[in-house]
């Protein structure tokens, strides 16, 4: 990692050695500071201690090469958000204390799209500040707090970013429907305080200090130009710190009770991109049947999800459990039609 | 977004509390407004915001706001009149140089477009300093004052002002509030002016295009920055809650060179440190080194070499080579710093720490090709800006007339000097040695009193030098004649240097709180050029560019007249 921070002739290198063993380097950047004094100043430097900066596989210098983590255990363990920066042998914590840290990677967890980092608690020089999820009642318009390193702007014992905002609602990732590379789909808290590259993996706190989430990538929809700043539930990642951290055997999800079916076939050929969603025939006994849908109609919306490729209805479909009510909207030549029907179980071919 | 969060502390009528807080934060964004300026180039598109923080009309912008001269203006031109009168004009209003800017339009939230001379600038850093010019006899200007940036911490609340975007055509500005988000940030130049901004307050507080200049305010509705810069993500060259602002405590070290219509220039060490954190069984390998220096730098003429281990500067712990860049890229060159440092040994281990005091070398920013850094305003902008710091210096009366200092004679022995008027009385351990100005010398010791002898006489007059500081250290108002020419870092803090009417030499200097801060003489028995640096106690003095070590380090007091010290008969 090799950083030119100044121009001309005051050329100032970071360099980091190879073996990277821990070390106390201090416990803060050395510049003299006041004592926090309003309560949002508290929080934020009570917090800073328990979020860690990362490094990791990619390309010199450039902002991905950074993420950030929040400390969940005394033992060395650090939550982060999975990308692709996290490899083996070549991924990196620097501490509140500007130590660095060789970390090991624990297994992600896929539904989330987190991973749990590990460093050696032998190496330590302090004692870690780790913070644990508990169940918050978060409501829209309540303040929050969220730091991480964004745009790798701290080095080292440099303090990462604080931001400062609201929650301004609570939504489901489905409803992202085209936005990029989420991986998760679940729940999210989406807040106004401010997320960029390097944030992710960051916490997101309440006021008072309490975990409220784990920053997310920006929620990006390339077609309406829209970034929205989120964070995972923390709650919701307990079962996974649990699994990793206490051995807790997660509680297995009821088996899926088969694909839910429509029944309509689609003029969909095969090509880089999907066409939109016509129907080509409407199999007899179906639920499209019972909305006597014909050949020529085009498939708009199922719910709330608009539908513009045969892609599109066949991902959005899959959300859907069989037996659920859909609400289907298509369109024939010039009219706009509805109804809503109970979906069936996929028959077996 | 909330800008003040007093109402968070638990109220008893949450609402009541909350509308307390708002009407507090309506006023003191009010009361900021008339301050914050939109500034517009005549020729171009677009534009920034400034701030006026003076009240005779001196605005703080970003030099990127206002870019380089003109290639195509002149001087200014003088009214109609005799050759003689026309000449006269000249030498007060035409500032030297080779390049010229047009003035600027600027702004002001009263919807009045006026007139503003572009006096210094700092593309290191990116700062300018404009002067509005009046409608009228006697004008002052709504104003802002410059606030300690070092009292910033993470989480404050700050409120940014401008007019981003250009949305306001009746110049009243757009207010976006936000939270510090961190301190100290150093973010490297961009473009061949550099514009390093060596030690920014990162904000949440959106800050846009055409935001560049504008004023970050504390909630005191002191200026503690000015926005100039953003980090983008994917989103265009718009906000995405990462704005950075020049410290308001960087900006003071350069104001004295801004004011006088300077191009300022920002030191450097001339070393490459680099950062090793690995290694902590093994102590050598950790901290911060030089990794190259130049042969002819200041620092290794200081005795810094290659390997060396960089300990402190300025009394500061180093503890990484980033916080080294800022500490340095905040000062301007010429700034006297002490650097400590464990030199390496053959052995590969280091030395006992060993400070040296060297000068700040002048940072190349690549911007001498163009002729823009002989810059220095006209003597009357100067005059202007010198009557304006002056009137903003509190009244002084000084009860002490005399001077008190320690100084080391040739031979290392060291005497307590005192010195009032044109006398100087030098004392050692019962032997006092006093010189009446030209009317004679005397030593008295054990056995009495008797006239000095020539060794005696001459060490005198080595330390009758000290005059000069007497009456800088003593002086409660600037003396007459006195213009503003620059700045100059004196022991730790910015200082104003004034030049005095005569030889073109002798500079008398000024901190901002109008205390002395020393002077600039030409000794009359060395034919040395020497100045005095002094700060509080502390006393510094360079003779010809060189540290004379007999008197720095000395400590330096002010103390009553008291006339028997100086008499003959005790």
């Amino acid at each position: 990692m090799t950083r030119v921070l100044a121009g001309h002739r005051l050329a100032i290198v970071v360099v980091c050695t190879a073996a990277i063993p821990a070390q106390d380097f201090g416990k803060a950047y050395a510049f003299a500071e006041r004592a926090p004094a309003s309560r949002l100043e508290r929080t934020i430097d009570g917090l800073l201690p328990s979020i860690v900066k990362i490094h990791g596989a990619s390309g010199l210098s450039t902002i991905d090469a950074a993420a950030s983590g929040v400390i969940v255990s005394k033992d060395g363990h650090i939550l982060t958000i999975d990308q692709i920066l996290l490899q083996p042998e070549r991924t990196r914590v620097v501490l509140f204390d500007g130590s660095v840290h060789q970390a090991e990677l624990l297994p992600a967890d896929e539904r989330f799209g987190v991973r749990l980092l590990k460093i050696d608690p032998k190496a330590l020089t302090s004692e870690l500040r780790p913070l644990w999820p508990a169940p918050v009642d978060i409501q829209s318009g309540q303040f929050a707090i969220s730091l991480g390193n964004c745009f790798r702007l701290a080095e080292f014992s440099e303090k990462v970013s604080a931001t400062f905002g609201v929650v301004v609602g609570r939504a489901n990732t489905a409803l992202r429907y085209r936005m990029a590379e989420v991986k998760y789909d679940g729940d999210v808290i989406l807040t106004d305080a401010c997320n960029n590259p390097g944030h992710y993996g960051g916490g997101l706190f309440a006021l008072d200090g309490r975990w409220l989430g784990l920053n997310l990538r920006l929620l990006d929809s390339k077609e309406t130009n829209t970034m929205l700043s989120a964070a995972i539930p923390a709650i919701d990642l307990l079962p996974y710190l649990d699994e990793q951290l206490h051995g807790k055997r997660r509680a297995e999800a009821p088996a899926p009770a088969g694909k839910p079916w429509f029944g309509a076939m689609l003029f969909d050929q095969a090509g880089r991109q999907s066409p939109p969603a016509y129907v080509e025939r409407v199999l007899p006994n179906s639920p499209a049947a019972q909305l006597a849908l014909r050949a020529d109609d085009m498939i708009v919306r199922l719910d709330d999800f608009s539908i513009r490729t045969c892609r599109e209805f066949r991902e959005i479909l899959a959300k859907f459990q069989p037996g659920q009510k859909v609400k289907v909207t298509w369109k024939r030549g010039t009219q706009v039609l509805t109804g809503e029907v109970e979906l069936a179980t996929e028959p077996a071919k | 977004m909330l800008a003040s969060f007093a109402f968070l502390l638990l109220p008893q009528d949450p609402l009541a509390t909350v509308r307390a807080a708002e009407t507090q934060r309506v006023a003191l964004m009010a009361s900021c407004a008339p301050a914050v300026c939109s500034v517009m180039s005549m020729d171009a598109p677009g534009g920034g915001s400034g701030v006026v923080f003076a009240p005779a009309g001196f605005v703080l912008t970003n030099y990127h706001v206002v870019g380089e001269p003109d290639k195509e203006w002149g001087p200014p031109k003088p009214p109609a009149g005799t050759d003689a009168e026309q000449a006269a004009w000249r030498a007060e209003h035409v500032p030297p140089g080779k390049r010229h800017y047009r003035n600027k339009k600027v702004g002001l939230p009263d919807g009045e477009l006026y007139e503003a001379i572009v006096l210094g600038i700092d593309p290191g850093s990116d700062l300018a300093v404009l002067r509005l010019l009046p409608k009228r006899a006697g004008q002052t200007f709504a104003h802002r004052p410059l606030g300690d940036s070092d009292r910033l911490l993470v989480g404050e609340a700050v409120f940014a002002m401008g007019n981003p975007f250009s949305l306001a055509t009746d110049f009243t500005p757009t207010v976006t509030a936000g939270i510090v988000s961190a301190t100290h940030r150093y973010q490297p130049g961009s473009g061949d002016r550099m514009l390093v901004y060596p030690d920014c307050i990162q904000v949440d507080a959106p800050v846009n295009p055409g935001n560049s200049g504008g004023p970050l305010f504390n909630q005191r509705g002191e200026v503690v920055g000015i926005n100039g810069r953003i980090s983008i993500g994917d989103r265009g060259r718009v906000n995405v809650g990462v704005g950075f602002a020049i410290a308001s405590n960087q900006i003071r070290n350069f104001l004295a060179d801004l004011l006088a219509g300077r191009h300022t220039e920002h030191g450097t060490l001339d070393i490459s440190a680099w950062f090793m954190t690995g290694g902590s069984a093994d102590e050598r390998k950790r901290g911060v080194f030089v990794q190259s220096l130049f042969g002819d730098s200041l620092a290794a003429k200081a005795g810094i070499a290659l390997g060396d281990e960089l300990l402190r500067f300025d009394g500061i712990e180093i503890r990484s080579a980033n916080q080294l860049a800022t500490l340095v890229g905040v000062l301007p060159a010429g700034a006297w710093v002490e650097v400590g440092y464990r030199p390496r040994t053959e052995s590969g281990g280091f030395g006992d720490e060993r400070a040296v005091v060297l000068p700040l070398s002048r940072l190349d920013t690549g911007s001498s090709r163009d002729g823009v850094d002989a810059r220095l305003a006209s003597r009357a902008e100067r005059r202007l800006a010198t009557a304006a710091i002056a009137a903003s210096w509190p009244a002084r009366s000084n009860s002490e007339a005399a001077v008190r200092w320690q100084c080391r004679a040739p031979d290392g022995m060291t005497f307590v000097a005192i010195a009032a008027g044109d006398q100087l009385r030098l004392e050692r351990s019962g032997l006092v040695l006093v010189r009446d100005g030209d009317r004679g010398s005397f030593v008295r010791d054990k056995s009495g009193v008797r006239d000095a002898n020539a060794d005696e006489a001459e060490l005198l007059r080595r330390f009758a030098r000290a005059q000069p500081l007497l009456r800088a250290a003593d002086a409660t108002h600037l003396p007459e004649g006195a213009l503003l020419t620059g700045g100059i870092h004196v022991l730790g803090a910015p200082a104003f240097r004034f030049e005095l009417p005569g030889d073109g030499e002798a500079e008398t200097w000024w901190f901002a709180d109008g205390t002395p801060a020393g002077c600039v003489f030409r000794d009359p028995v060395r034919r040395a050029k020497v100045e005095w640096h002094l700060r509080g106690e502390r006393v510094r003095v360079v003779i010809d560019g060189k540290l004379e070590p007999g008197w720095s380090g000395s400590m330096v007091a002010a103390v009553p007249f008291d006339p028997t010290l100086f008499a003959r008969q005790p």
